[in-house]
């Protein structure tokens, strides 16, 4: 079938704007987007640059956006993404520096990220002449988490990204998960492996979107990984302050009064300390003030106490 | 210039493998690769790795099964080195985080791989490979080991005999640079894209034993080349591990009737079997999944690929196969420790000829050779590095990349394009250099590949950026694998006997008293020359 | 059509306008409410689920009891209710929550309870023909950007679990052109409105708001429609900050979802309490204004 692949083209190093490049191809009907663009590489312009290894979705290399949508070119067929019209749009993923026309550049978006993790594990008992014994329930998981192929497609949907290109974003929090979550990486160790994910630009500046969870290729949705390694966390003890003085807060309100009072949660979260951050706040609260927004009297409300002793007991079985 | 003890080629298993275990042993070391480690061939094995884990298992009875399925060819050295540290490999690897699949005790599971074979492969569902490839790179992360990923490396560089560094061309900055190390290790991998279809990945392409040759190690063992048995391949390509037939899957034709047995055959006769089911008029053979209890949980590897290549539900119909090419057991002409006949220059992985394999793979053992010769290798390397003395390592050879490179984008296009001549190569392979030989075929082929050899070199490429000019790369590995193919074809013309992975209709019997030998291919001024090699005690 | 109401801590604090908003509106459309006053927060996503999992197995317990659907007014409520009911389905985790928590008030989750928002309350139970006779006002020429933030919307398997359901990925929009407004798109409309992350990186946070903002400013709406009040809180009560971050001005009113609705059923903006935002909807009331 006769396809029109229009190409982000863009050639960092050298300057100059981007620009985009038509190409008419004539492919076999189940043909993938990547045969198309490894035809068009061959036959008509061999300046085009895109990335491929395995061309069987099993390397996580070739992540493209197509159609508007980050995928695999070496999956996705042509037949699936001109339903609509024989246009395919081929761009770099999101948010991300590009190099080369659709190469853009891995080590910002997910190397340097993963390394971040410190993902590698340092047993003591690291030459001991026998295996450790897990059971398969335990490994099972783990290795559905490592089927991760670091391929970036989930950062790319992430909320907090295109604002914070430094968040380390949702692939490497699914690879702190392997860790975190590694019944081989008990005690001391696993407090080591939560820092690690909780360190700045981490597992507190996800915004629970759960945009990621859509994204992944291989389903292992890295968006409700963060919420269960932050229920982990919170078991563990929180460790990064500011987010453990608000959490402490937050539950604290709850617990005394059935609700959440604001006010007293951004003060306690900033910390009474802090008069940098105070200071910060303090116009947005006398704008408040002034149209009669700030929060009123924060009362008991009925039935609190029933609430207080759940969570009392909740917390002492964590 | 960047200057190493040891510099390694390669982000494969094998490369990985051996950067860590050079650096462990003191040297400093750097990788390049072409692409991202994790993106490598290594990442696509999905059937496990062997080793004697069993209490019912010895080192012994593998080296055994070893050199029985290596038909006659097997180096004992390399065999009985490979089978005594399997298990050490496979416990450090699961120590530090592969998270292979458990016995109801808890210990790391085996399984067969093809039916009636020993219960003897460690494995990760049928993952295997990706879960071996994504923790040694964390342990290559660990070492802080400096990474060049997408480095494509253009030259050896030899001075006063030995191989003192090697020019490479970075895909980023487009710039030429020379390294200069006391060793280099080649583990650049396997050349079967030169067969039309493959199971591997684009890059494999034989660019290591390449190089090598160049620098005049000879090629061992070339006509040896291992079809996949169960492979869908229409367009693309579904490889399907072995260790479906062993739990339960069966081969069937259009009707649904058992068409091989796969009961007690090797690889290589597994292949032959399926190819000649294939041709024998009951409709293309395909690999039933169903009988399998628990089959999308049990091969969610199998399950992925074949939906997403073949559009089919292995839980709900069978899905054709017929034999693919997949692994070259030639390679360069290495000991049991990687060294080639270049002093300083080093090969593992299965760019290698070790002799571990002999004319016939187990499946299951490259990951087991990565591991095992990557650490071998990689400790062997160090210790030649940091007993070589002072070296010099010259930029002249980097000039001459440069001047290559840019003939190569300069001049006019002759009409021809990589990627057909690529197709044609693959497609001659296929045909002629398959799972059956013959005389007549063989030297069509050898007439065949000197003819793309001269189109090849020809060919122009109209890209003259050096910056990701896939076209540039892809030119040089065409080049590699034109190379490679016309040895292939010597060495299974020269062979007029059948063994192992090499079957010839013309000569259908082995032959011991002129073929207890190994072909070793050296290149002589610009072509292939074929010499015998014997196969040590 | 009777709900157990819960209105979220929010409503009944730093936005009281949606409280009174929502009650207005519920009354004019006969939705008869209920208010639940002796549950707990949801948790918002805040708290571990471990302790939110109980005191929200709780508010259902008590909506159980009361023989009533719950309905909400806010996403973040919406979205903690419905992960965590989804889980409470779970009957041997019920059991032990009711047995470990509940049992001691006489308390017991049989796992019957809906947990709606309003959004989808309007579409799924009263009904288009209903609201369409009902709208007293037209909201002609008044562009309108939906914003419908993160938790309405995702996790996608719970909270547009079934096909039948799959028109609440664009409610918002259905509900913006019923009411006679013009429907302004902007690319982030499902995206996080940044306000969870507000204490943990806030430049950040301040960046969705202006992106969020921003675009619907330039996309020319008068303002956008939010059916959560914590969306509210960032993109209103943060968007001079976020403006004096990005240095540029964006002056877009926020408005909540009960209040846009109220508009068209004919109440005036000063019983829709439009005046307790922090950016000025002087440009949404001049509008409305004209219309009458
Ligand atoms: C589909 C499939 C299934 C398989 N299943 C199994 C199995 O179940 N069990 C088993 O044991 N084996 C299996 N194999 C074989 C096994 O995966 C490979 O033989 C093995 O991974 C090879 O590892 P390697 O490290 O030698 O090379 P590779 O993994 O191929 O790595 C080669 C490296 O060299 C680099 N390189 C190459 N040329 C250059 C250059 N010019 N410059 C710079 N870098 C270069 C590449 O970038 C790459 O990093 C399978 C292979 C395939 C394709
Ligand atoms: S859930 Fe968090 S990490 Fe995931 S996409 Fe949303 S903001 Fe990003
Ligand atoms: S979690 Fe999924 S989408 Fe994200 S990097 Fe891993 S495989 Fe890719
Ligand atoms: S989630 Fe929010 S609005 Fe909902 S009840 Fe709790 S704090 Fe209040
Ligand atoms: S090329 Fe490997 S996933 Fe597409």
């Amino acid at each position: 079938m006769e396809v029109t692949y229009k190409v982000h083209r863009e050639d960092s190093q050298n300057g100059g704007e981007s620009s985009f490049s038509t190409y008419q191809v004539d492919l076999p009907e189940d043909a993938t987007v990547l045969d198309g663009l490894q035809k068009i590489r061959d036959e008509q312009d061999d300046t085009l640059a895109f990335r491929a290894s395995c061309c069987q979705g099993t390397c996580g290399e070739c992540a493209v956006r197509i159609n508007y949508k980050a995928q695999f070119t070496c999956t996705t067929r042509i037949a699936d993404v001109t339903k609509k019209g024989p246009e395919i749009l081929c761009a770099p993923v999101r948010n991300i520096p590009v190099i080369k026309d659709l190469v853009f550049d891995m080590d910002r978006f997910t190397w340097d990220k993963m390394a971040a993790m410190k993902p590698w594990m340092e047993p003591d008992d690291e030459f001991a002449p026998t295996e450790n014994l897990v059971p398969e329930s335990e490994m099972a998981e783990v290795r559905k988490t490592m089927t991760c192929y670091q391929c970036g497609l989930c950062d790319e949907g992430c909320a907090v990204l295109p604002v914070d290109f430094d968040f380390l974003g949702p692939g490497a929090m699914v690879k702190g998960y392997r860790f975190v979550m590694d019944p081989r990486e008990t005690g001391p160790r696993q407090e080591e492996r939560l820092a690690v994910v909780e360190q700045p630009k981490g597992l507190w500046d996800c915004v629970h979107c759960y945009e990621a969870n859509g994204k992944c290729a291989r389903g292992l949705e890295p968006s409700s990984k963060i919420m269960e390694m932050r229920d982990v966390s919170f078991k563990h003890g929180i460790k990064n302050e500011k987010v453990a003085r608000h959490h402490n807060s937050f539950i604290n309100s709850v617990k005394q009064t059935g609700w959440l009072d604001e006010r007293k949660l951004v003060m306690e979260t900033e910390g009474l300390t802090n008069i940098g951050g105070l200071m910060k706040l303090l116009p947005t609260a006398v704008r408040a003030m002034t149209r009669g927004k700030m929060p009123g009297r924060h009362e008991k409300r009925p039935g609190a106490d029933q609430i207080k002793r759940i969570i009392e007991k909740a917390e002492e079985s964590k | 210039m960047p200057e190493y003890d040891v510099l390694v080629i390669g982000g494969g298993a094998a490369g990985l493998r051996a950067s860590i275990a050079a650096k462990r042993a003191g040297a400093s070391v750097a990788l390049l690769s072409k692409v991202h480690p994790l993106r490598t061939n290594s990442a696509l094995s999905p059937g496990g790795v062997n080793a004697p884990l069993g209490s019912d298992d010895s080192a012994q009875k593998f080296a055994d099964d070893i050199m029985n399925a290596g038909d006659g060819l097997c180096n004992p050295e390399a065999v009985n080195a490979l089978a005594a540290e399997a298990a050490g490999e496979v416990v450090w690897l699961e120590r530090v985080g592969v998270p292979f699949n458990r016995d109801g005790d808890g210990r790391i599971d085996r399984r067969a791989l093809g039916s009636g074979s020993v219960e003897r492969a460690a494995y990760a569902d049928d993952r295997t490979g990706h879960m071996v490839l994504h923790v040694l790179h964390e342990q290559f992360q660990r070492y802080d080991i400096p990474c060049f990923k997408e480095w494509f490396v253009t030259s050896l560089i030899q001075d006063a005999g030995a191989c003192t560094g090697a020019v490479a061309l970075d895909h980023r900055s487009g710039r030429i640079e020379t390294f200069s190390a006391g060793a280099v290790i080649l583990a650049t991998g396997g050349f079967i894209q030169a067969y039309r279809p493959c199971t591997a990945a684009v890059g494999t392409t034989g660019d290591g034993l390449a190089l090598g040759y160049d620098l005049g190690v000879g090629l061992a063992d070339m006509e040896m080349v291992q079809f996949h048995p169960t492979v869908y391949s229409a367009g693309r390509t579904a490889l399907i591990s072995e260790a479906a037939l062993s739990a339960g899957a069966r081969l069937v034709n259009a009707a649904g009737d058992t068409v091989v047995d796969a009961a007690g055959l090797s690889r290589a006769q597994l292949a032959a079997a399926v190819d000649k089911a294939g041709r024998n008029g009951g409709g293309p053979v395909s690999l039933d999944l169903r009988p399998v209890e628990n089959v999308a949980s049990r091969f969610p590897g199998a399950a992925e690929v074949v939906r997403l290549m073949a559009g089919l539900d292995i839980t709900q119909v069978p899905v054709p196969v017929r034999p693919v090419a997949h692994r070259a057991m030639g390679g360069l002409d290495t000991n049991a420790s990687g060294e080639t006949s270049v002093a300083g220059l080093f090969a593992v992985g299965e760019c290698a000829h070790s002799g571990v394999h002999g004319a016939g793979r187990m499946p299951g053992n490259t990951l087991t050779e990565a591991v095992v010769f990557g650490k071998r290798v990689g400790e062997a390397a160090a210790a030649h590095a940091q007993s070589a003395g002072t070296r010099s390592t010259s930029t002249d050879q980097a000039a001459r990349d440069g001047e290559r490179l840019a003939a190569i984008t300069s001049g006019g296009s002759s009409g021809d394009t990589l990627g057909t001549i690529h197709r044609e190569l693959g497609d001659v392979m296929h045909a002629n250099l398959g799972v059956t030989r013959t005389d007549a075929g063989l030297a069509e082929a050898q007439e065949t590949i000197r003819g793309l050899r001269d189109r090849h070199g020809k060919l122009r490429v109209g890209n003259k950026s050096r910056i990701f000019n896939y076209a540039l790369t892809s030119h040089l590995e065409l080049g590699n694998m034109l190379k490679l193919a016309e040895a292939v074809a010597l060495a299974a013309r020269g062979r007029n006997e059948s063994r192992g992975a090499h079957q010839r209709s013309d000569s259908p019997e082995r032959d011991d008293t002129s073929w207890k030998a190994h072909t070793v291919v050296h290149q002589q001024d610009g072509a292939p020359k074929l010499d015998r090699k014997a196969v040590s005690a | 059509m009777k709900y157990a109401f819960y209105p979220g801590c929010v409503a009944k604090g730093g936005c009281p306008e949606l409280y009174t908003a929502a009650v207005k509106v519920a009354e004019k459309l006969d939705i008869e409410l209920e208010e639940m006053a002796d549950v707990a927060c949801t948790g918002a996503g805040c708290m571990p689920t471990q302790l939110s999992d109980p005191i929200n197995a709780r508010t259902f317990a008590k909506a159980e009891q009361m023989g009533l659907p719950i309905m909400t007014i806010c996403s973040t409520c919406q979205g903690v209710f419905s992960q965590a009911n989804h889980r409470l389905q779970d009957t041997d985790y019920r059991e032990e929550i009711n047995r470990e928590y509940l049992a001691e008030e006489g308390l017991s989750y049989q796992g019957t309870t809906e947990v709606k928002h309003m959004l989808w309350v309007l579409f799924e139970d009263l009904g288009v023909e209903k609201l369409k006779s009902l709208i007293q006002r037209p909201l002609d020429g008044l562009k309108v950007s939906p914003f419908y933030g993160c938790f309405l919307r995702r996790p996608g398997p719970i909270m547009v679990p079934t096909k039948e359901v799959g028109g609440r990925r664009g409610y918002l929009e259905d509900l913006t052109r019923l009411l006679g407004a013009e429907n302004v798109d902007i690319s982030g409309k499902t995206k996080c409105c940044g306000f969870p992350v507000l204490t943990a990186n806030e430049e950040s946070s301040l960046g969705m708001v202006a992106k969020h903002a921003g675009e619907s400013k330039q996309n020319g709406a008068d303002c956008m429609v939010t059916p959560c009040p914590l969306c509210h809180l960032n993109l209103d009560g943060n968007q001079p900050r976020a403006e004096s971050l990005k240095g540029e001005k964006i002056n877009l009113p926020i408005v909540h979802l009960p209040q846009l609705l109220g508009l068209a059923l004919g109440f005036d903006a000063d019983e829709m309490q439009l005046g307790k935002h922090i950016v000025s909807t002087k440009a949404v009331n001049d509008k409305v204004d004209m219309l009458t």
